[in-house]
């Protein structure tokens, strides 16, 4: 139950931040974060029951939730991320706001726990309104458009998958004779070759548009950049995971044989799309869209762990989910701060802030060593990881997103050293504040306990990991 | 295990502390508490190594796990720490080291505004690298690797606000970031097939393995790639000359005692996985002796006082890879021990006479400084003598080891090549000397007010120059300490220090004195400018190091950017493609806009309404029903 009452917590706040005057609304917002938080921990140290209720019964649709080991995790990094954008946003910014960002965070705990296809469509669903109106009302000049790039592409997307989902539904049941939606139900299915294609295009689309997997971002550049910092922490920490959350727990399950026959189309393409982006972030001369293309470089290599198709890749690019959510949800917060502070995001605008804001520069660097993929903090562990899956298959390939790491310290330096260091400009910036510190600082600490012992997550998580880790380690 | 723990621990601490107190401290107070940090990490080290001769010979090894760092795919691989005969020997020179160059700081630094700091990098750099050595398998190492590479960055760009300095330091943690992949991808392909990375269960595994195979070939290959960018060998060795912009203190513990020769350690420690990849063993040696010559040709012509030794720093390197190339292991870590001497020595001396001209580096303007700088100038001759090999300084012992095996082994080639760098070594490291201490002075103003470094700086050299001086009667006791490591895996046959023949010692030592004698001739009695022979030709191509920075731009850096440009031009396209479809609805839309409003918000928000009613409908219904 505690697991319904994670998923009730958020709607519940929604709508107190809905009754609430807009100067405490606030106030609510970060404390339903914080109890969403203390529940995440509850879950941690129980036992975890999920619930399976009936549902939409002549459909065969059950109301299944569960937390797994991969569940877990992304709920557990949902409600960190969540808690520290609500306690970092702009205290002045309504209460409309914060109840769209309790929505997202219900739709998001959902979709990680949801086990039926069908409730997993509705809450896939569900996030995109949220972050449209997120996009529309506090994107700025431009914000409309970016809303709208986002809203067709997911779209798109979506349409596919649900038909594939119906699609999956129909076809099992002509198979067995019982309609369900079950993922465990459904997994391990032999479509038939003839739609086995279609079906697994249908998915896989989806996930690819909402990671995004290169060249499938067009929506990204634009929403990234123009939505306010805390929302972009959220796209980029926790929504982009859905993608390849997606892969991971749908169709691992359901597609492992095509996943196995289309592998290295797969992995060629993950490949580019983590050079891609690696080189992009190299030429961009906004730093809040350098973090942006490495996060789409990152998303590739995350991709690359999950087709690798070993338990080393698959748990790689699941601890790699959180690693990289913390990190950029970190880095993309820290870059609104210092946007705020110097009124601009053009890194030829900036030269030694460091001089003027040394705390400031320190939690910066911190997050840009931990994207770039320092040992000792928990990228590497998700790179090795991922690495360590990939040259099982290809060593090729395990060498190109070795290089990329190459690429990864040097775009990330180079916006660092550009705005940080060099000769001091005239522009001076106010240093961190104390109650910025007071939520960086536990962040830093997580991602720096999950850096040195990346068995604090690995070892709880992955013998009973997943269905899909299950499924990878029966077949060699 | 206790004991290991509390020698890497202890700087880390010391960071930890002044980085978080350091601006509430008095003072002096970081300098001191650093250098009392490492000096405690200093005893406990002799401590363990004590503890370790007390072993018998078979077993000499304290190991020790502390839970695992990654778990779930495999075998858990652990935070495992061991000390080893070998490891002990880095270990002390490390913190003894280390030590020394905290008290150097101690006045060198005194009064720059980033003094806390500096000495929070400082012990954060000590922590690294003994956590590089202290590493019980691949992976820690790698963690060591490359946080000492942080360290590295950290204080080369110390002083961020000069423009130089920042791109010296990203310059060194990409290059480094190369080795780091490579050590990466090298120790997933061996945990592939073997499933550990821990030494002692690989070293078993190799030795019942052929040689020669390709995967042995291929690890070993990509292993080495991180020993060549860590220990700057050619070609990704341009990083080390730039990382002369950190304070001189850095240069000689991180850039050239200690971290550069991380490359060196890795080698010898893997000195069984190297039988198994003959030719990548052999072209260790060919690169480390290539290293060797041309690094020193470089150093010929060079107006910068620190540049001339990282260049010597790059050329002894060279000289300890063509030890690990011919399999003479001990000789390459004798020649580690004694190049720690006497390189530190050198820079810490020319740290003091450039603290003496008020920051100055350039030879053109120093000269004549024997008679003000008296202290200084005699320890640097002592170090100049060890790193030219005079006999009896500690280079000497050391160089010939490694010229002895290396003929011995049959590598004539390699041999001559060394024979022919001692001279040049002798040549440009005597210019250097006679450049800064002799002759007239260049520049009066700064010559006024050169003026002797203070005790704290004096001392530590003082003691490296006995070091230097004498270090050389360490090699019998360093070669019965490494022979346990050595016999324990097959592939070490020829680890042990064995002597060439005679007639190649003379050869050597008199090349030496040729050297010598040259440079005496051209800058002292001829009295020829520093500057003399840059503008020819091969001048100015040896000053600018062939123009290895240039090609690595023509063939790394600029593809990249232009490779990044070519995908913004595609990504337009992907983007006109997206904004022709959202249009298209967008049109649509205006056309229903009898039935609807036209506001795409307006659709959302429906859209959401009606799910949350199925959904709740069903939800209560199911309920019910169920």
């Amino acid at each position: 139950m505690v697991l319904v009452w994670l998923l009730a917590v958020p709607l519940l706040g929604a709508a107190a931040v809905l009754a609430v005057p807009n100067r405490s609304a606030k106030a609510w917002a970060a404390t339903g974060g914080l109890v969403e938080l203390a529940l995440f921990v509850l879950l941690w140290v129980s036992a975890r029951h999920g619930v399976n209720w009936p549902w939409i019964a002549a459909w065969g649709i059950r109301f299944q939730l569960g937390a797994d080991g991969l569940s877990l995790l992304m709920l557990g990094l949902t409600a960190v991320v969540f808690a520290a954008v609500l306690i970092s946003s702009d205290a002045g910014a309504g209460r409309v706001y914060y109840f769209w960002l309790l929505l997202l965070e219900f739709a998001s705990i959902g979709l990680f726990s949801a086990l039926d296809l069908f409730l997993f469509y509705i809450f896939w669903e569900v996030l995109l309104i949220p972050v449209f109106f997120l996009l529309t009302g506090w994107g700025g000049e431009g914000g409309r458009s970016a809303a709208m790039r986002w809203l067709v592409m997911n779209l798109v997307g979506s349409l596919f998958m649900l038909v594939g989902i119906i699609a999956v539904g129909v076809l099992h049941s002509q198979l067995t004779g019982h309609l369900t939606f079950g993922i465990a139900q459904l997994a391990g299915t032999a479509w038939a070759p003839a739609v086995a294609p279609l079906l697994f295009l249908a998915f896989f689309l989806a996930f690819a548009i909402k990671a995004p997997l290169w060249p499938l971002h067009g929506w990204m550049p634009e929403a990234y950049g123009r939505a306010p910092a805390p929302v972009t922490a959220l796209l980029s920490g926790v929504l982009s995971k859905a993608g390849i959350y997606g892969f991971l727990r749908v169709m691992v399950p359901l597609f492992l044989p095509e996943l196995r026959a289309y592998q290295t189309p797969l992995l060629i393409l993950a490949a580019a799309g983590l050079v891609a982006g690696g080189l992009l972030a190299l030429r961009q001369q906004d730093m809040k869209m350098v973090a942006a293309y490495g996060s789409l470089s990152h998303m590739g290599m995350m991709a690359l762990g999950v087709f690798s198709l070993t338990r080393a890749g698959v748990l790689g690019a699941t601890f790699y989910m959180v690693a990289h959510g913390l990190m950029v949800g970190g880095l993309f917060l820290v870059l609104g701060l210092l946007e705020n502070r110097a009124g601009t995001r053009a890194i030829a605008a900036m030269k030694g802030l460091n001089r003027s804001a040394p705390r400031l520069a320190a939690y910066f660097l911190f997050f840009v060593l931990g994207s770039l993929g320092l040992p000792g903090l928990p990228g590497f562990a998700g790179e090795y990881m991922i690495i360590q899956g990939l040259v099982a298959h290809d060593v090729v390939i395990a060498v190109i997103a070795g290089a990329v790491l190459v690429l990864a310290a040097w775009y990330m330096l180079r916006a660092f050293q550009a705005t940080m260091q060099g000769p001091v400009g005239n522009v001076a910036i106010p240093d961190l504040l104390a109650r910025q510190v007071a939520w960086l600082l536990p962040l830093a600490a997580v991602v720096t306990v999950l850096g040195v012992w990346p068995s604090t997550l690995t070892l709880p998580a992955a013998p009973s990991l997943y269905h899909a880790i299950h499924l990878l380690a029966a077949k060699g | 295990m206790l004991g290991l723990i509390e020698i890497v621990v202890l700087p880390l601490m010391g960071s930890v502390t002044i980085m978080a107190f350091g601006g509430l401290m008095p003072k002096r107070l970081p300098g001191i508490w650093a250098s009392l940090v490492v000096f405690a990490s200093f005893l406990a080290s002799i401590a363990a190594d004590v503890r370790l001769g007390h072993l018998s010979a078979a077993h000499r090894m304290i190991t020790g796990t502390l839970g695992a760092w990654v778990t779930g795919f495999g075998p858990a691989i652990g935070w495992r720490l061991t000390l080893d005969p070998l490891s002990a020997v880095w270990l002390l020179v490390i913190t003894g080291i280390g030590f020394l160059i905290h008290v150097y700081s101690n006045g060198y630094m005194h009064g720059d505004s980033g003094e806390a700091r500096y000495f929070s990098y400082l012990n954060f750099f000590i922590f690294a690298m003994l956590l590089l050595v202290l590493a019980g398998n691949l992976l820690i190492l790698l963690i060591g690797w490359a946080l000492v590479g942080l360290a590295s960055y950290f204080l080369i760009g110390f002083w961020y606000e000069r423009t130089s300095a920042v791109l010296a330091a990203k310059k060194a943690f990409v290059m480094n970031t190369v080795g780091d992949v490579g050590v990466l991808v090298g120790l997933a392909l061996l945990y592939l097939r073997y499933h550990t990375v821990a030494y002692p269960g690989l070293f078993h595994a190799f030795a019942s393995a052929v040689p020669g195979q390709p995967f042995f070939e291929w690890t070993a290959f990509l292993l080495y790639i991180g020993a060549m960018a860590k220990s700057a060998q050619f070609p990704l060795h341009m990083w080390l000359a730039d990382a002369m912009e950190g304070p001189t203190p850095v240069s000689a513990l991180i850039h050239a005692a200690t971290m550069v020769t991380a490359g060196v350690y890795l080698m010898t420690r893997l000195f069984p996985l190297l039988r198994l990849a003959p030719v990548t063993h052999e072209m260790i040696g060919v690169i480390g002796a290539f290293t060797a010559i041309f690094a020193a040709s470089i150093a010929f012509f060079q107006q910068d006082i620190k540049r001339v030794l990282a260049y010597s720093t790059l050329s002894q390197l060279g000289y300890m890879f063509l030890g690990v190339g011919v399999g003479a292991y001990t000789a390459a870590v004798f020649h580690f021990v004694t190049h720690a001497f006497f390189k530190a020595l050198l820079f810490l001396a020319a740290g003091s006479v450039i603290h003496a001209l008020a920051g100055e580096q350039d030879l053109s303007r120093m000269g004549g400084l024997a008679k003000k700088l008296p202290v200084t100038m005699w320890t640097f001759l002592a170090g100049t003598l060890a790193i030219a090999g005079f006999p009896p300084f500690s280079g000497y012992f050391s160089k010939e080891a490694l010229l002895g095996a290396a003929f011995n082994s049959g590598h004539y080639g390699l041999w001559l090549i060394g024979v022919i760098t001692a001279g040049m070594t002798a040549f440009y490291m005597f210019r250097l000397f006679f450049l800064t201490f002799f002759g007239s002075p260049r520049d009066q103003a700064l010559y006024q007010h050169a003026h002797e470094a203070p005790l704290v700086m004096t001392i530590p050299v003082a003691i490296l120059a006995v070091l230097a001086v004498a270090g050389g009667a360490l090699g019998g006791g360093l070669d019965r300490w490494l022979a346990p490591v050595f016999a324990q895996y097959p592939g070490a046959a020829h680890a042990a220090l064995a002597a060439g023949p005679i007639w190649s010692t003379v050869l050597t030592v008199g090349l030496a004195v040729v050297g010598m004698g040259a440079a005496y001739w051209i800058y002292l009695r001829r009295g020829l400018a520093p500057t003399a022979g840059t503008e020819t030709a091969p001048g100015r191509w040896m000053r600018q190091a062939w123009g290895l920075d240039a090609a690595w731009t023509l063939v790394a850096v600029e593809p990249s950017k232009i490779l990044g440009d070519a995908f913004r031009k595609m990504e337009r396209g992907v983007l006109f493609a997206v904004d022709g479809v959202a249009t298209g609805i967008w049109a649509w839309a205006e056309d229903l806009r009898p039935l609807q409003t036209g506001q795409v918000r307006r659709y959302a928000l429906s859209i959401m309404v009606g799910l949350f009613a199925i959904l709740a409908y069903y939800l209560v219904r199911g309920r019910v029903i169920g």
